[in-house]
């Protein structure tokens, strides 16, 4: 129970020191004993009801570890069977041959890597330039509609990438992109080996070319949240030393945010590595490595997805499920890669 | 408020806000506002939260320019060149109207580099010419003895103080020609608040200085003229001796004197 009393000290303000630094608050207070046995009693209920919140939210914790844990188990589990027959030689084999029970990991190691490169490496530069627009140049009334389009495009189940991949994107490129490719580098050397051979439309590069259209929203929706942190007033300081929007961007708006970015960045990554069911339409499937990005390869969910069923061997599903943990073994290598970099540049700029 | 009534020992006039009204959307939130700065000569600007002091010197470099929907009309003359002219190349302006704001706002690099960074926006200089006006700035912040042997760590790491001193030298290092703090001490300590009004104090013998203040000791400390805003119309200006000891209007009184506000 408490009163406020403002203290009227210049009473001739006509009300105008409502300002409340001049009010005084009087606390008035009984302590009963029946007052304090309810309180009591009420008191210990909340303290059962925070116990079993806080069991709760511990085991909904602990599950993912389990879950985890799980996982890794089973897949080494599985793959003991491949790792006793082909050792560390099926991480260098090219060979896949399921009449002579003969695996190796390299193509479609090699496949998985190449693809998310290139998919890194056209996603991350135009994601970048969509979330600069995004939040720095973009007409106010554009922003929602452009914002909401790419979220949607993160939506897109990837089976239609796939399809469109395959029936619409494919062609196109065999006809007019790859030609242009191989007649512009065909006398470069190194560029030459890049993009050699006919141009068969499905392939290394076009599977990355999907992966990044399909990576591209992560990198951008996240660039541009965390651009959005910055706060207004961090701008206005770099504008008001007469920093050009592209300064305030290169200067001020990237470092700030960079921890951020290469988060997004990373995410983005983890879906290109493990990206199958567009990836599988598209790459040709072919077990062999080749120096050509034009050429037909395949990535390690591929190779899965298109096996597993006619599997029959226990060799066999067990060099499949070996794939599957090298995949886990990559994914799991990038996180912790990006998160010791996060790691330095915290230290760094700390 | 009317400037060319005091005649003769008047400083010359750097920035001359002439029939100024600025509008967030529909709001008007300034209303008619005249008044010069004085060259060299540190303005006040006074008035309860909400009045447009902010957005008046929000106006003085066109930093409402960043956000859509926020327009001024009038004119606001710099050396004669009216600024709010959309022609105004607003880099340049910026370059020539620095600002420090109410919180320090370190760039995220290295104490040298928060300052080295504006100087090579304008200028190309050898490493040894940039290292002689990066102290310079430093020193005229009062701020080299501090972090003379720290200048490669991140300026995020000093305290606010410091970050702000920090602000100042920068803004400075761009040699700008007018500046503008908007209620710089209101996030520091009474010793830093000290620092950074003497610093300001030091700064009118190259700079003209416009500062809003809710601090109304610190507007008779460090100006020399004071203007009291209140809901958006300028209702006095004048000598700040003259603002707070004999106040021409009853509004200007009251808030002086704690009766509002």
């Amino acid at each position: 129970m408490f009163s406020i009393e403002p203290n009227r000290r210049d009473a001739n303000g006509a009300g105008q020191e409502a300002g409340s630094n001049m009010s005084e608050v009087v606390l008035q207070q009984a302590a009963s004993p029946s007052v304090v046995a309810d309180r009591t009693r009420v008191l210990g209920r909340l303290a059962l009801v925070d116990r079993i919140f806080r069991q709760a939210t511990r085991a909904a914790a602990v599950i993912v570890l389990v879950i985890l844990g799980g996982v890794i188990v089973s897949l080494v589990y599985g793959s003991l069977p491949s790792i006793r027959a082909f050792g560390f030689g099926f991480f260098v084999s090219q060979s896949w041959n399921p009449v002579t029970e003969n695996f190796g990991a390299a193509p479609a190691i090699y496949g998985t890597i190449m693809t998310s490169a290139i998919a890194m490496l056209i996603a991350v530069p135009v994601g970048l330039g969509i979330a600069v627009f995004l939040t720095e140049l973009c007409p106010y009334v554009m922003r929602r509609p452009i914002g909401t389009a790419i979220e949607l495009l993160a939506g897109i189940p990837s089976i239609i990438y796939g399809i469109w991949g395959l029936f619409v994107l494919a062609p196109f490129l065999q006809s007019h992109v790859q030609p242009a490719l191989i007649a512009a580098f065909g006398d470069i050397p190194v560029f030459s080996m890049l993009f050699a051979g006919p141009p068969y439309g499905i392939g290394m590069l076009t599977a990355g070319f999907i992966l990044a259209i399909m990576v591209l929203p992560f990198v951008a929706s996240i660039s541009r949240d965390v651009f959005e942190t910055v706060p207004p007033v961090l701008k206005e300081a770099a504008s008001g030393i007469g920093c050009t929007t592209w300064e305030v961007m290169r200067y001020v708006v990237m470092p700030y945010t960079r921890v951020g970015v290469i988060g997004g960045v990373m995410l983005g990554l983890g879906r290109a590595l493990g990206e199958t069911m567009a990836v599988t339409f598209v790459i040709g499937n072919a077990h062999k490595i080749s120096g050509s990005l034009l050429a037909p390869g395949t990535t390690i969910s591929a190779t899965i997805a298109n096996e597993f069923t006619e599997a029959v061997g226990d060799l066999y599903t067990s060099a499949l499920i070996e794939l599957g943990l090298i995949l886990f073994l990559i994914t799991f290598v990038v996180l912790a890669i990006a998160r010791y970099m996060l790691m330095r540049i915290e230290q760094k700029s700390a | 408020m009317n400037a060319t009534a005091h005649a003769p020992k008047e400083p010359p006039t750097k920035v001359s806000v002439r029939g100024l009204d600025f509008y967030y959307g529909a709001d008007r939130s300034l209303k008619n506002v005249n008044l010069p700065l004085h060259a060299n000569k540190v303005t006040a600007f006074i008035g309860p939260s909400g009045c447009g002091k902010s957005t008046l010197l929000r106006v003085l470099n066109r930093m409402y320019d960043l956000y859509p929907g926020q327009r001024a009309e009038g004119e606001v003359l710099l050396d004669g060149e009216n600024i709010l002219d959309p022609a105004v190349d607003l880099n340049a302006l910026r370059s020539r109207v620095g600002m420090i704001f109410q919180k320090p706002t370190p760039f995220p690099m290295s104490i040298y580099e928060n300052i080295a960074f504006g100087i090579r926006l304008y200028e190309k200089l050898s490493r040894a010419d940039l290292d002689e006006r990066v102290e310079t700035a430093l020193r005229g912040a009062a701020l080299w003895d501090e972090v003379k042997d720290k200048l490669q760590t991140s300026g995020l790491g000093l305290s606010g103080g410091q970050q702000q001193r920090l602000c100042i030298a920068r803004s400075v290092a761009v040699q700008p020609e007018v500046i503008l703090f908007d209620e710089p001490c209101s996030a520091l300590d009474p010793i830093s608040t000290a620092k950074v009004e003497e610093l300001i104090d030091e700064l009118t013998n190259r700079y003209t200085i416009a500062i809003v203040t809710h601090n109304m000791q610190q507007a008779v400390r460090v100006s020399d003229y004071t203007a009291f805003m209140y809901l958006g119309e300028l209702v006095e200006y004048g000598e700040t001796d003259d603002v707070f000891n004999k106040p021409k209007e009853k509004r200007t009184l009251d808030y002086i004197t704690g009766r509002f506000g």
